[in-house]
């Protein structure tokens, strides 16, 4: 093995390691140090393990063997945190926080479906009481599945709550801690933090709703027998593209306040994703024949005439709010670019 | 993160090596962090960089603390994110990192080295081995095990627990 097999060696070796180094570690400058220690570390040894006191094609082999499986060394840094059934001690407030939130916003929108259905006259109170445990059973059953599951691969990874700060704020809070240990005393910050261009709770318990909201549309575990086929697909692309919206909101409140291009590139993601349901919607506009229409005994298929201005007038206004939201997709990429 | 003794031996029943091979790991883990500390610890205000305190670790302990040596980076991490230890990089030449203990690091690494030597001490008889604590060279407060060097004993409380040490230093003799 020559000088530049050896190179490669030790460089596949220390990319394999940094392959699986852990998110909230590949994000700070320090994982290069990090790299760059275990390199001079991997040569140290391969020197002292060769005979000539210069490193040679096996004690390099052997050096790697003494440091260890990259995979190993990842777990290492992932094990962070006190365990606390599988869930941090360090995130776990955060977790029960966005329960929390999630399973209000779940039982509000099961109560307000429960009104609205009471006031259009649909079915039997005892029926509605019926449906109003089932959704929120199933609601709620459904919530604590998705943040449960995000919370744990949150934990596995070891992240902590400092990690989704902005890389400004992490210096700011590194600064305040060494000035801590040099005065033995807590200082107060010297100025105010950054504001955090993302809310990282709000953002994945938002997406986990919309998630949630997806999955049902998709799903759709409610008699369908009596909508019109082509509803019925236009509910289930919905669905899929609410999921996909879900999706892409969890991992941008994962990657919390950090990993700016990447924040950019899922903001431009979703503009195409929230404006492809504008044509869905312009179906919907040019067939009100298709649209459920709530009033007695149950559901009517296809709206009245003379609520179609009404109708059309409802869908254009969505469509403006579709269109405006993308219009803060775009200001947010522009936000994320004075935080680089 | 240890190389597992036991790991080493060839054809061996599967089972019982997949189970005391998690068992080491078990008894390892806290150890081995003690143990880089203690290396940390040796070195001073001088500090230490991590291939020195990977050598360090095999020779001084009869080569039978076998880390593997990439893992040493993150216990390394960890110890100075909870503030136990610090780091300089060295400016010129090689760059290698320098890590040093705290004085907050000190104190801690102070009580657990006194607690795991008080209980090595206190189990040794169950494995039929004897340990034998230095008495003439460390003071052990009776309340929460708290290792005091007597080179340096000025207080008359223990620095952990604030316990009044002085009479059972004097009861000893170790009140010059």
């Amino acid at each position: 093995m020559n000088e530049n097999s050896m190179n490669y060696t030790v460089r596949e070796y220390i990319k394999e390691v940094e392959k699986r180094l852990p998110e909230w570690l590949k994000d700070k400058k320090e994982h290069k140090e990090i790299l760059a220690d275990l390199e001079e570390h991997l040569w140290s040894k391969a020197a002292e393990l060769s005979e000539s006191g210069q490193p040679d094609e096996n004690s390099v082999k052997l050096a790697i063997d003494h440091m260890g499986t990259p995979q190993n060394i990842a777990k290492e840094y992932k094990r962070r945190g006190e365990p606390k059934y599988y869930i941090t001690k360090e995130l776990w407030p955060y977790y029960t926080k966005a329960l929390g939130a999630v399973f209000a916003v779940i039982v509000t929108l099961v109560v307000i479906g429960l009104i609205v259905s009471f006031f259009t006259g649909n079915g039997s109170f005892e029926s509605l009481i019926g449906g109003l445990f089932t959704g929120i059973q199933i609601g709620l059953l459904l919530a604590f599945a998705i943040v449960t599951v995000i919370f744990v691969a949150l934990s596995m990874e070891g992240y902590f709550p400092e990690d989704f700060k902005s890389k400004k704020e992490q210096q700011l809070m590194k600064e305040l801690r060494e000035k801590e240990i040099k005065e033995g005393v807590t200082p107060q910050p010297v100025k105010k933090p950054l504001k955090p261009f993302i809310k990282p709770g709000e953002t994945i318990v938002g997406g986990g709703i919309a998630l949630i909201f997806g999955i049902i549309l998709l799903s759709q575990p409610f008699p369908t027998y009596m909508l019109r086929t082509d509803f019925i697909a236009i509910l289930r692309i919905f669905g899929l593209l609410t999921m996909l919206e879900g999706t892409l909101d969890i991992s941008r409140g994962i990657l919390g306040n950090r990993r700016h291009n990447t924040h950019q590139a899922l903001h431009a993601i979703l503009i195409p994703l929230k404006l492809s349901v504008i044509p869905l919607i312009g179906i919907l506009m040019n067939r009100p024949d298709i649209f459920p229409w709530f009033s007695e005994p149950w559901i009517h298929v296809g709206i009245s005439v003379e609520f179609y201005g009404l109708y059309r007038g409802i869908l254009a206004f969505v469509i403006v709010i579709t269109c405006l939201t993308t219009i803060e997709n775009i200001y947010n990429i522009i936000k994320i670019q004075k935080y680089k | 993160m240890q190389k597992k003794l036991i790991k080493k031996v060839k054809g061996m029943d599967t089972e019982f090596q997949e189970y005391a091979s998690k068992f080491e790991s078990e008894i390892n883990r806290g150890i081995s962090t003690l143990s880089i500390l203690s290396i940390i610890n040796q070195y001073g205000e001088d500090g230490v960089y991590g291939y020195q305190i990977s050598k360090d670790l095999l020779d001084q302990t009869n080569r039978m603390l076998i880390i593997e040596e990439g893992t040493i980076y993150p216990i390394l991490r960890k110890l100075e994110e909870d503030r136990i230890i610090d780091s300089k990089r060295e400016k010129e030449g090689r760059k290698r990192k320098f890590y040093y203990i705290t004085e907050h690091g000190e104190k801690i690494y102070n009580y657990l080295s006194g607690f795991f030597s008080i209980l090595t001490e206190a189990i040794a008889p169950l494995f039929d081995v004897s340990v034998h604590l230095k008495q003439n060279k460390y003071f052990y407060c009776p309340a929460c095990a708290n290792k005091i060097d007597l080179k340096n004993l000025e207080a008359k409380y223990c620095d952990v627990c604030g316990h009044y040490i002085e009479n059972e230093l004097d009861e000893r003799g170790l009140i010059k």
